[in-house]
């Protein structure tokens, strides 16, 4: 209690009087309280720099330091990336490491048991070794239908995204010398399409330029994502340019923040996007509006194709080579130049021998190993240049696309052509020597069954307008995780290996000259691929690897087929799946078919969970939906599960490679407390303890990795190893220990280890580059010196291109690269992406090898001739130019050729896996509305990381669905009041909010059809301060052939008012809907 | 509270904002801001006008009010490893003495 005379003294007006502030406009005004508040900044110890862990845009941080704790994270103001601003995910960062939320405890529950319990961390560690050791012992495979595979498929790892690189490259290097082939992360199911999409396309499967470089493009495309709500801070950039006088288009199923602050939002049906950007194409062809002169220079589209390829308009919808009976192109030869034989990666060579293996390899994955390269080229194909061949590319997409009009688009899409035509005028008109236009998408591009030819449709227009490689150009995908562009780099994925080197099969690889043979290419920089596959295996084996083992090739586990983490579902299903470890992802909630994914779980013998939280993923054997149901019973489930805490980015050191390929380092701030430890602990002390427990093995299976090079510094009291030391074996060295400065020096006689080819150059001089923090203000908008991003720090890729054939910029407002005659090399803003001496008018000698058989005018030079590919002759299972199909679920009709889906889509027939009648197919009604799912900017995909966070589950607390005015009358539906969606798989309950924001889509059918869509976020599920459903519960397993992405983002449903029934009844309502509709096991799988 | 006439005297005599705080016997980042009217840790959203106000620096600021950062970027440790695993790699070594290996820049 104040005296009378501190009051007095307190009150304002007589400190104004009385003080120096006389207007009160200062400290006069301040109150006690006011002057007692403190930044939790004040007297902080230390900075240290960091970078967010949520998406991809790599928004910098400032962690703060005070007594050994961190006391607060803000935005790191000298970001290039960011500058400063977070988003409320990267504002929550705090709570994310600090908060409540989290366990530090070890928690172990026994088979059967109804609960968990306590576990010595230590104790733990041995199980989990010993788990690992007899499941790998009791499931191994020297050979698979008498190839040599040597590996187990009785273990399984998934997650990886939100890990750091390091992190990735322990897993994959410990998994695949103990012969685990199913290792697989986030980026199968986020961006696994991207790779194969621009790796085919332009040589390289990462974003062509980065988000800053939007800020230079005069019209900006978003397409497929929510950028201002998915990826906010980048989306500064497109608001410089909007500043700057730059179009905005948005086309999205949904209105969101971005369709708010564009100057034209396009409503469109959901998993039609094929058909809307085919008709551009078609726009672009027929009114000549594209940039002839890069065509002509920079891409196949004089390339004549094979006589015997014959197109989707002769075939209906079919290209040459489809084999009905296994659902597959079986024969690709037709799509081929003429020749020329362009041979991608693996699977579709022309070797007699190895038809029988066609199949397996072509669903090995094979497409994503076009991430750096991948094609061969043998012979020189013939050209057109005055385009008129009819076999030539030009003609062969003139012809493709001739039915992808705007009268085609209102009646698939749903798009007015006066509508269509203005986005068509906006993208050609800033296009060209002057302008340039971008494209920007995220996952609402690449979760289709024809997920990478969306991307792919949009790599054919911005090659026709000239805008790959160019400022203000380019395709930006905008990943959605801290490091799934470096998850998928340094891969923990099934089917490449670091660099995208292929995973080698069980019939196409043998031996390491027959990897070579049949991967490497002759021209261009693939044709190095031995330096790169040499150097990798000498990190990997270090002395163990000689020239006399194949430098311990032998010792690589070979892949059979597709082993997916959709695949691995059914391996668990199926008994032959064991022991499964789950980092940092959350399959019971992110996953298509969420049901599929716990039943999975619970036919294991053992599960690791490593997380901050007890998420779905970990809980399901006592809290899942089949417990209440009555499906699983908790007592029944023999699965072992281990919970294992994770430390958070602040308490461990590593790099991010965010989405513009950029590598960042954050720095350990404090030690983890309790049993967190970083995922890069816990993979290298489980690998130490098995190598200990095999120590004196002489058993052939276990030399593969008692020869690991495994002997990193470890450091502090936790012996936590050296994350940087990691990150100095992925960039490599020479014999005398020089870390290596680029991927140049790489040899394939064993004198260089690289643990990653593409990222060689991170560590040069010895000097982590990744950690360069260089403040965006003292240096150009590139960024060099921020960070490090591959290849060899190239920030836009195939920026060759950005000069005219001679070197020249195609004009001084679009200048990036050119050529200095005086110097003699290619200098600009950016690192060239070429060789930096090799002159413009270069013409390769005949017989030229390697990079030297690339003329001075060939920008993509990791393809085999230089060029970007219009068309895609090899590496796509689905086909050489993108073509509309319906989703798996649709409720329209495909209204364009008789073939309704994309033919040699992935099914997997299962009675929890059910598909739905489509188009026109009897009980196609009873599902007559589509549903389109998205991101929210409070959360982060499956909740790991945001429904145990206060301030985000605060903001968004509920599940909700986005529904139309007319839907509501049409189903009764309130808002705010409770609806229910039902599919074949599952039914759910959530919140409807009744908006404008889901328009109904008019389609110019015979009769004309209004189509309703339904929009809902799909991060929620039972755990957590935001509890719901999970949106999974309604998807089905149906996967794009090449890459084996799900569809998750246009599936049709059903929608009725009020709450989902619970228990048994769920079951029943179900199997009403199923009967209803006619559903069967063959529903929805045939070709 | 110094002014920002007073904070601006003191840059022209060669002074930083260190200094210049000093003297005035306020914080480095409450000179910076009492001058420019921008906050020294970056927090801001300058428009290009503001970039142009006599004192504003051309340069990063924070650490005119934030801690000593942490970002180092080599390592001794890592340094010696390096060496260690090359030298213990007999057939790296012999490989190397060999010089027939082909790669990009050797091929």
């Amino acid at each position: 209690m104040k005296s009378p005379r501190d009051a007095l003294q307190s009150w304002p007006v007589l400190r104004q009087l009385r003080g120096e502030d006389s207007l009160g406009r200062g400290a006069a005004a301040q109150s006690e309280a006011s002057r007692n508040l403190h930044a939790r900044t004040t007297g902080a110890d230390e900075v240290v720099k960091s970078v967010c862990p949520y998406c991809a845009v790599g928004c910098g941080q400032n962690v703060y330091v005070k007594d050994g704790r961190v006391v607060q994270i803000e935005g790191d103001p000298d970001s290039p990336a960011s500058r400063g601003r977070l988003c409320p995910k990267g504002s929550a960062t705090l709570e994310l490491t600090t908060g409540p939320g989290r366990e530090h405890s070890v928690l172990y529950r026994r088979p059967g048991a109804a609960d968990w319990e306590p576990l010595e961390l230590d104790t733990a560690m041995d199980m989990i070794a010993d788990r690992v050791i007899e499941a790998r012992r009791e499931s191994w495979q020297w050979t698979v239908d008498g190839g040599a595979v040597r590996r187990t498929m009785g273990i399984a790892s998934l997650g990886g995204a939100t890990l750091d690189n390091e992190e990735n490259y322990l897993i994959k290097k410990l998994l695949t010398a103990l012969g685990v082939i199913q290792v697989e992360n986030q980026a199968r199911v986020c961006h696994s399409s991207t790779v194969s999409a621009l790796g085919t396309s332009f040589g390289r499967g990462g974003a062509t330029t980065f988000p800053g470089d939007l800020q230079h493009s005069d019209c900006i495309v978003i397409q497929g994502s929510n950028m201002a709500e998915a990826h906010p801070v980048a989306f500064q950039w497109v608001m410089e340019a909007k500043a700057r006088g730059a179009t905005l288009i948005h086309v999205d199923p949904h209105f969101s923040r971005t369709s708010a602050l564009a100057d034209l939002f396009v409503p469109l049906r959901a998993g039609t996007d094929i058909a809307f950007l085919g008709a551009i194409v078609n726009h672009v062809l027929t009114q000549e509006a594209d940039f002839r002169e890069y065509v002509l220079a920079y891409t196949n589209a004089s390339t004549i194709v094979s006589e015997d390829f014959r197109d989707t308009e002769d075939l209906d919808g079919l290209f040459s080579g489809f084999d009905p009976e296994t659902g597959k192109y079986a024969d690709t030869d037709s799509w081929n130049y003429a020749g020329a034989g362009v041979k991608a990666a693996s699977g579709q060579r022309d070797k007699p021998q190895q038809d029988n293996a066609r199949p397996s390899v072509q669903s090995s994955g094979h497409s994503e190993s076009h991430g750096s390269g991948g094609h061969k080229l043998d012979g020189e194909p013939q050209r057109d240049e005055t385009l008129q061949h009819p076999r030539c590319v030009w003609q062969i997409l003139k012809r493709h696309y001739a039915r992808y009009t705007p009268e085609m688009v209102q009646r698939v899409c749903g798009v007015e052509p006066a509508v269509f035509a203005r986005v068509c005028d906006a993208l050609t008109s800033n296009s060209g020597r002057d302008r340039t236009s971008s494209f920007v998408y995220a996952v609402g591009w690449t979760q289709h069954t024809v997920g990478t030819q969306y991307i792919r449709a949009a790599a054919v227009l911005q090659l026709l307008l000239g805008n790959i490689g160019r400022p203000g150009g380019g395709i930006m995908a905008l990943r959605g995780h801290a490091s799934i562009q470096g998850s998928s780099d340094i891969p923990t994925l099934f089917d490449v290996l670091p660099g995208y080197i292929p995973m080698p099969h069980v019939r196409e690889h043998p031996s390491l000259e027959q990897f070579i043979e049949s991967d490497a290419a002759d021209t261009g920089y693939w044709a190095y691929m031995r330096a790169y596959m040499v150097s990798l295996m000498k990190a990997w084996w270090g002395p163990a690897a000689t020239s006399d083992n194949d430098f311990c090739f032998e010792y690589l586990p070979r892949l059979t087929g597709s082993h997916s983490t959709y695949d691995t579902v059914f391996e668990q299903l199926a008994g032959r799946c064991k022991g499964y470890f789950l980092m940092g992802e959350n399959p019971a909630v992110g996953s298509a078919n969420t049901k599929l994914q716990r039943l999975g779980m619970a036919a294991l013998d053992w599960l690791v969970v490593r997380d901050f939280t007890l998420i779905e993923s970990a809980t399901w054997w006592k809290d899942g939906p089949e417990i209440e149901t009555g499906e699983l019973r908790t007592a029944d489930i023999d699965t072992e599960v281990f919970f294992l805490p994770a430390a958070s980015h602040t308490e461990k050191d590593g790099t991010f490679t965010n989405t513009q390929r950029m590598l960042q380092w954050h720095h350990r701030a404090v030690e983890p407390e309790g049993d967190a430890r970083s995922d890069l602990w816990f993979i290298y002390h489980l690998g130490r303890r098995i190598r200990e427990k095999l120590a004196g093995s002489t058993d052939e299976m276990d030399r593969p990795v008692l020869e690991l090079t495994w002997d990193y510094p470890t450091h502090g009291s936790q012996d936590e190893p050296s994350a940087e030391a990691v990150l100095a074996e992925v960039n490599g060295w020479d014999h005398e220990g020089n870390p290596l400065s680029t991927y140049e020096a790489l040899r394939d006689d064993g004198s260089t280890a690289c643990g990653c080819w593409i990222y060689c150059g991170v560590y040069a001089d010895g000097v982590n580059q990744s950690a360069r923090r260089k403040p965006a203000r003292e240096q150009n908008w590139t960024g060099a010196e921020w960070g490090w991003a591959w290849p060899a720090n190239r920030r836009v890729l195939y920026n060759r291109a950005s000069a005219d054939p001679q070197g020249k910029p195609w004009s001084e407002r679009k200048a990036l690269v050119w050529w200095d005659e005086e110097q003699g090399r290619w200098t600009g803003h950016d690192v060239p992406d070429f060789p930096p001496d090799k002159r413009p008018d270069y013409e390769p000698p005949e017989g030229a090898k390697g990079k030297e058989a690339l003329a001075g005018t060939d920008p993509f030079i990791m393809q085999a001739d230089g060029r970007g590919w219009l068309y895609v002759p090899a590496g796509l299972a689905d086909g050489p130019l993108p073509t509309h199909y319906e989703p798996q679920d649709s409720p329209v009709a495909n209204a364009l050729y008789g073939q309704q889906r994309n033919p040699p889509r992935k099914t997997y027939p299962h009675r929890h896996n059910r598909y739905h009648p489509s188009g026109d197919e009897p009980g196609s009604d009873v599902f007559p509305f589509v549903l389109t799912t998205y991101r929210l900017t409070e959360h982060f995909t499956a909740g790991g990381m945001s429904r145990w966070n206060k301030y985000l589950s605060e903001l968004q607390p509920q599940l909700f669905c986005e529904v139309s005015p007319e839907l509501a009358a049409e189903r009764g539906l309130k808002d705010r009041d409770w609806a229910t969606l039902v599919t074949a798989r599952g039914a759910i309950e959530a919140r409807v909010l009744v908006t404008d924001r889901m328009a109904p889509i008019a389609l110019s059918t015979e009769p004309p059809r209004i189509v309703h869509q339904i929009g809902m976020p799909y991060h929620w599920g039972p755990n957590g301060l935001a509890s719901g459903d999970a949106m999974n519960e309604l998807s089905a397993i149906v996967l794009e052939p090449s890459v084996h992405i799900q569809e998750v983002k246009a599936l049709s449903v059903d929608i009725r008012p009020g709450r989902r029934p619970h228990g048994p009844a769920l079951d029943e309502l179900l199997d009403d809907y199923c009967r209803r509709a006619g559903i069967t096991a063959e529903t929805g799988v045939a070709p | 509270m110094p002014t920002r006439e007073q904070v601006l005297a003191l840059l022209d005599e060669g002074l930083g904002y260190e200094a210049a705080g000093r003297s005035l016997g306020v914080p480095a980042g409450q000179a910076y801001l009492i001058a420019t009217g921008l906050p020294a840790d970056g927090s801001g959203s300058p428009t290009p006008e503001d970039l142009r106000r006599p004192g504003v620096s051309a340069t990063s600021t924070q650490r005119l009010s934030n801690p000593p950062a942490r970002n180092p970027t080599t390592s001794d440790t890592v340094r010696a490893w390096i060496r260690a695993r090359a030298q213990g790699d007999a057939q790296m070594q012999q490989a190397a003495a060999a010089g027939q290996g082909k790669g990009p820049s050797s091929s």
